[in-house]
């Protein structure tokens, strides 16, 4: 092997092979750092280098002062991801909590209701509750208070935070909180393992013989009783009945000691509990139900935070968000995956693109929230940019630079004001946030306006590929969501139409230039209602019909005018980021490789892998355009090959003199053309040295079984039908 | 055709299994050539002994190439630290054995953090055992920065919920101060069960442990439920096919040409043997002594009853013959029939394994 790959590196052989056989060893531990991580690093790169003296010379370089500088500016693009994604984060908890807000305060108003009815019925006196046997009072039948909070949504991992949530919020309004989950209540927990997570919940300990009875003397301690127990189960669904069942029952007979509130997370419908339960375990509980938020609006909420009004923050370009939107409503359809992504985004964001350090720096800056962005600002930004970073701005005046940053600060919030003005409008005909973002970020079909803008950063500023799209683009015509939205405010009712156009005056009050223009929409608008009004009264005596053909008339002119309004908005500043200089700085765009980090798709990959090892080697000995398997190609491969030529059951007796065929093939051509002896057909017909061929071959046959076995693509032959493996994997 | 009637229940067989089939598949297989009916005996298979030594010495192709791919890889290692220090966890996977890569992408760049390595390959991990350890790193890394007042409470008392709840809860100032897990075969044999699954899940969910795995299974990804994969883990994936030999990963897989699947293999005759009364296994000590000094014969029952007893091993024919039982369930033992028309017991298992057997059980 080379000096350099990894495989020789690292460890020494013989602890190797002893570490192989080790269930888990501990590699190595952690070098004690330095207060100064520079010097850390400095220090390490010196020393890797003398100890390294073998190496080649690609990787020597590679741990020079490359390296070094790596590693530093490795650390500061850890610090601004974290800025940036923490900022990022933190809108997103304050719009999900926003949307549970006013669930989770009827909830409490709920419990504090139920806690005030047991308390009424009174509490046992200390030698009654620590009985070791619950209290039975045919008086008060044991009802368990139960809410049911419908989340509306299959996708469970979606609500694990929701319930998270609640619990703290609960826990901040004064209640005893405890959380279980589905895995507790399984069938091989029991309800021993129940009651022990139970008293894990409640008292944060473990206790061995779990018994609830030791439950119910801690919430008679002092201090504990005047506060309600509320036990969180947030999957029902996913729990084992009969296990669930068993542990309602029980609580249900200690109700009266321990007043507990039980609320479950409900994924499907309200009939969910009744399909779980037996009729006998559904009297004990005393139902209320509470709804949550759907995923879609969720997504909405979110979308609109992060991605529209915070788009200076952070930003996709359209194919990004094009990938995350199938990948949410064709795939994966969680919430939690669709942040996630924007995660890996932001990550990728940092560690590509150099430029973008820049971000960490004005967000630090923002804290205050001045969100004004300066040429001088940013010039002070650029100058405190690593190395690497400011290379890259060679060829640019920095001046022109740091203006053509702060213009696209403003023309981002140009955008993302127009987008939220459709968004508004787009309630009235239900456009999704998402679509709509997707197809605002569309700068294909975005219009060349404000072409002296235009031109002139062409010039000045090469960092930017331009669009420089002619068609004229009417939104109208477009047949996208934008237009779909257009269309609806052209037929909208005036009252709703007044509405809306409130929510847009809301919206634009603090972007003057639209506003100016909105006011313009309002006057008109008014003066035409004014019109109507005097005209109705006026002409009283006229026919009705006729009256209402006027209003009506009227009114289609206001809509036409808010139709004429949006029309300008869309034309003039829905500008996408794409193109715009300098948006790679903001925006994210490499979508093939957020795809590779995001979704592994080991399935099709690694038996490409096989088909076309060829396309990662690059090795000349098997670069033949033809299809034919060569003998110098992957064992692995060629078998894998071979197999596609087998149904779902290979015939192992097939496959190898097949395989040995193939392999046999160079030997063949070579005796052919020193004219020997012909190609002998039987083992027993070879020399010595074939006799070890052969051994050879079958033990590289047997290998190729094992490591397809190990990548799960065949199975191993069953008893039952000993000649044959079978295939898992059909077309890629 | 004689075995016609086999045939019939072969394709009765296969009916049972028709619906799970690839559709299109099961088209092709209807108009393309009948099923072969090729014995994996027709082979003529070398001597085991051989096919074992030729096992451990194949010729490596593509060495070079196979290097130049591994060091491209190097290259990556800054974009892999960074995603760890951001708190992901990397997935790798692709055709070709990547412990060495992983590995050596752990001693290179990971000198700053403790590294714990798990060979997910191997039969069977105590999984309490590694979060110990690794409580214990993080302990002692957490110590080097501030002093910590020494925990009450050794860990290997401790259960593993607490044990996690620990990992979980554990305050360290600095952000980026972890443990790292290497995982190789995060998919092998012994973590495949969903607990396991489950408990590395909640390990990697804790803040100051980090996960590098890798998987070589192609349906692995269907061990972890979105809330694993996407909250708990939170894997970046990297496709690194290497092409280098699965060595220590096929170490436990049996060679397909070796005595096909029929033959007992040393380790799981003796999982058997192990799991049986101390009687029973001496009563199979008798008899493979007998074998191991009679290599060509098999033993006849009432000699083994005889010294069974002289042994006291056996008090009656009756408790012979259920321990007999009992191995020929488990195929440790098989009767032929002598030529003087006297059934003989023997173990299907080579001399040497046997010994190997032997010695493993005493």
């Amino acid at each position: 092997m080379a000096p350099s790959s990894p495989s020789n590196t690292g460890s020494q052989p013989t602890s190797t092979t002893e570490n192989d056989i080790q269930p888990f060893f501990v590699l190595h531990k952690a070098s004690p750092r330095r207060k100064d991580r520079t010097s850390v690093w400095q220090g390490k790169c010196r020393k890797r280098n003398e100890l390294s003296p073998s190496r080649s010379a690609k990787k020597l370089k590679l741990s020079t002062a490359d390296d070094c500088d790596g590693h530093l500016d490795q650390k500061l693009q850890i610090e601004t991801f974290e800025i940036v994604w923490t900022k990022i984060e933190s809108t997103i908890k304050d719009v999900l909590r926003d949307l549970n807000d006013s669930v989770f305060s009827n909830i409490q108003q709920w419990i504090v209701e139920c806690f005030r009815t047991t308390t009424l019925i009174g509490e046992p006196s200390i030698a009654e509750a620590t009985r070791s046997f619950p209290l039975l009072n045919n008086t008060t039948p044991g009802k368990l208070n139960s809410a049911f909070v419908i989340s509306r949504n299959i996708e469970f991992v979606d609500d694990v935070l929701t319930f998270e949530e609640l619990g703290l919020f609960l826990k901040s309004h004064g209640c005893h909180v405890a959380m279980l989950s589905s895995m507790e209540f399984s069938l091989k927990n029991g309800i021993a393992g129940c009651l022990k997570a139970l008293l894990r919940g409640f008292l944060g300990s473990a206790f061995d013989p779990a018994d609830i009875s030791t439950l119910a003397s801690w919430y008679r301690e002092q201090g504990n009783y005047n506060k309600p127990l509320v036990l969180i189960i947030n999957d029902l669904e996913r729990c084992c009945g009969s296990v669930l069942t068993d542990f309602i029952l029980m609580l249900s007979e200690w109700v009266v000691k321990v007043p507990i509130i039980l609320v479950f997370g409900v994924a499907t419908t309200v009939d969910a509990p009744r399909n779980i339960f037996p009729s006998h375990a559904l009297e004990c509980l005393c139902p209320s139900t509470f709804m949550l938020v759907t995923p879609a609006e969720r997504m909405d909420a979110i979308v609109e935070a992060v991605l529209v009004k915070h788009c200076t923050t952070f930003n996709i370009g359209h194919k990004v968000a094009q990938l995350l939107r199938n990948y949410f409503i064709n795939q994966d359809g969680t919430v939690t995956s669709f942040i996630r992504a924007l995660k890996v985004a932001c990550l990728l964001h940092f560690s590509m693109e150099p430029l973008s350090l820049i971000q960490g720096r004005i967000l630090a800056d923002d804290q205050e929230g001045t969100s004004g962005l300066s040429p001088e600002t940013m010039l002070k930004y650029m100058d405190e940019l690593p190395l690497y970073a400011r290379n890259k701005m060679v060829d640019q005046t920095k001046k022109s630079m740091a203006e053509g940053l702060s213009e696209l600060a403003t023309v981002q919030k140009l955008w993302s004001t127009v987008v939220l003005c459709l968004y508004e409008a787009g309630k009235y005909s239900r456009v999704q946030l998402l679509d709509l973002f997707c197809e605002a970020l569309n700068h294909v079909l975005s219009p060349s306006r404000d072409s002296v803008c235009h031109t002139r950063d062409d010039k000045d500023h090469g960092l930017s590929a331009i669009n420089d799209s002619s068609q004229q683009y009417s939104i109208m015509q477009s047949g996208g969501f934008i237009c779909q939205i257009v269309r609806r405010v052209r037929d909208l009712p005036s009252g709703k139409l007044e509405q809306l156009i409130e929510s847009w005056d809301k919206l634009t009050a603090d972007i003057s230039e639209i506003h100016e223009k909105l006011k313009i929409l309002q006057s008109s608008v008014r003066c035409q209602d004014e019109q109507s009004a005097h005209r109705s009264s006026k002409d009283t005596e006229r026919s009705v019909s006729r009256v209402s053909v006027d209003i009506d008339k009227d009114s289609r002119m206001s809509n036409l005018q808010a139709v004429t309004f949006l029309d300008d908005l869309v034309r003039n500043y829905l500008r996408p980021i794409e193109g715009m200089p300098f948006h790679e700085i903001f925006c994210f765009k490499n979508v093939e490789k957020l795809q590779l980090v995001l979704i592994g798709d080991p399935r099709r990959r690694i038996q490409v892998d096989l088909l076309e090892f060829h396309n990662i080697l690059r090795c000349s000995c098997c670069n033949k355009s033809s299809n034919a398997l060569l003998p110098s190609m992957h064992d692995s491969s060629i078998m894998y090959s071979l197999a596609q030529e087998h149904g779902d059951l290979i015939n192992l007796h097939d496959w190898f003199q097949s395989f040995r065929t193939i392999v046999l093939q160079l030997t063949n051509k070579r005796k052919q053309k020193s004219k020997q002896t012909p190609l002998p057909k039987k083992r027993k017909d070879m020399n010595g040295s074939g006799d070890q061929n052969e051994a050879a071959i079958q033990a590289r046959f047997c290998r190729g079984v094992t490591e397809l076995q190990i990548t799960g693509l065949v199975r191993m032959p069953s008893k039952r039908r000993p000649d044959f493996v079978q295939r898992i994997a059909f077309g890629l | 055709m004689g075995d016609n009637g086999n045939w019939e229940e072969e394709e009765e067989e296969e009916d049972e299994l028709e619906f799970s089939r690839n559709y299109f598949l099961a088209k092709e297989l209807a108009s393309s050539v009948k099923k072969s009916k090729h014995k994996l005996t027709d082979i003529d298979v070398v001597d085991e002994q051989e096919l074992r030594e030729a096992a451990m010495n194949i010729q490596p192709k593509h060495e070079n190439e196979i290097a130049l791919l591994l060091d491209s890889y190097i290259a990556m290692y800054p974009e892999w630290l960074l995603s760890l220090r951001c708190g992901f966890a990397l997935l790798m996977y692709g055709f070709g054995s990547k412990k060495a890569l992983i590995e050596d992408f752990a001693s290179q760049t990971l000198t700053e953090y403790s590294v714990v390595v798990i060979n997910g390959y191997l039969q069977t991990i105590n999984l309490k055992q590694v979060v110990i350890a690794v409580a214990e790193l993080l302990c002692d890394q957490v110590k080097a920065k501030r002093r910590v007042s020494s925990r009450q409470q050794p860990f290997n008392t401790q259960s593993m919920e607490d044990l996690l709840t620990f990992l979980y809860e554990v305050e360290v100032e600095d952000n980026d101060c972890f443990v790292c897990v290497v995982i190789h075969n995060i998919d092998g044999p012994g973590l495949r069960d969903s607990e396991t699954q489950q408990y590395l899940a909640r390990l990697a969910s804790c803040t100051h442990i980090r996960i590098v795995a890798s998987i070589d299974h192609v349906n692995a990804p269907l061990f972890w439920d979105k809330n694993m994969a996407h909250t708990q883990f939170n894997w970046c994936w990297y496709h690194v096919p290497t092409f280098s030999p699965y060595k220590v990963e096929g170490m436990f897989y049996p060679l397909i040409l070796a005595h096909g699947s029929a033959s007992q293999s040393v380790k799981t005759a003796a999982i058997v043997l192990q799991s049986l009364t101390p009687n029973a296994q001496s009563v199979f000590k008798v008899l493979a002594e007998y074998q191991l000094s009679h290599p060509e014969e098999g033993m006849p029952i009432n000699d083994l009853y005889s010294v069974c007893r002289e042994r006291f091993l056996v008090s009656s024919q009756v408790t012979l013959n259920s321990h007999l039982t009992e191995f020929k369930d488990h195929e440790l033992v098989k009767t032929k029939r002598h030529s003087d028309g006297q059934d003989c017991l023997h173990i299907p298992l080579t001399t040497e394994a046997l010994q190997k057997v032997l010695l493993e059980i005493s």
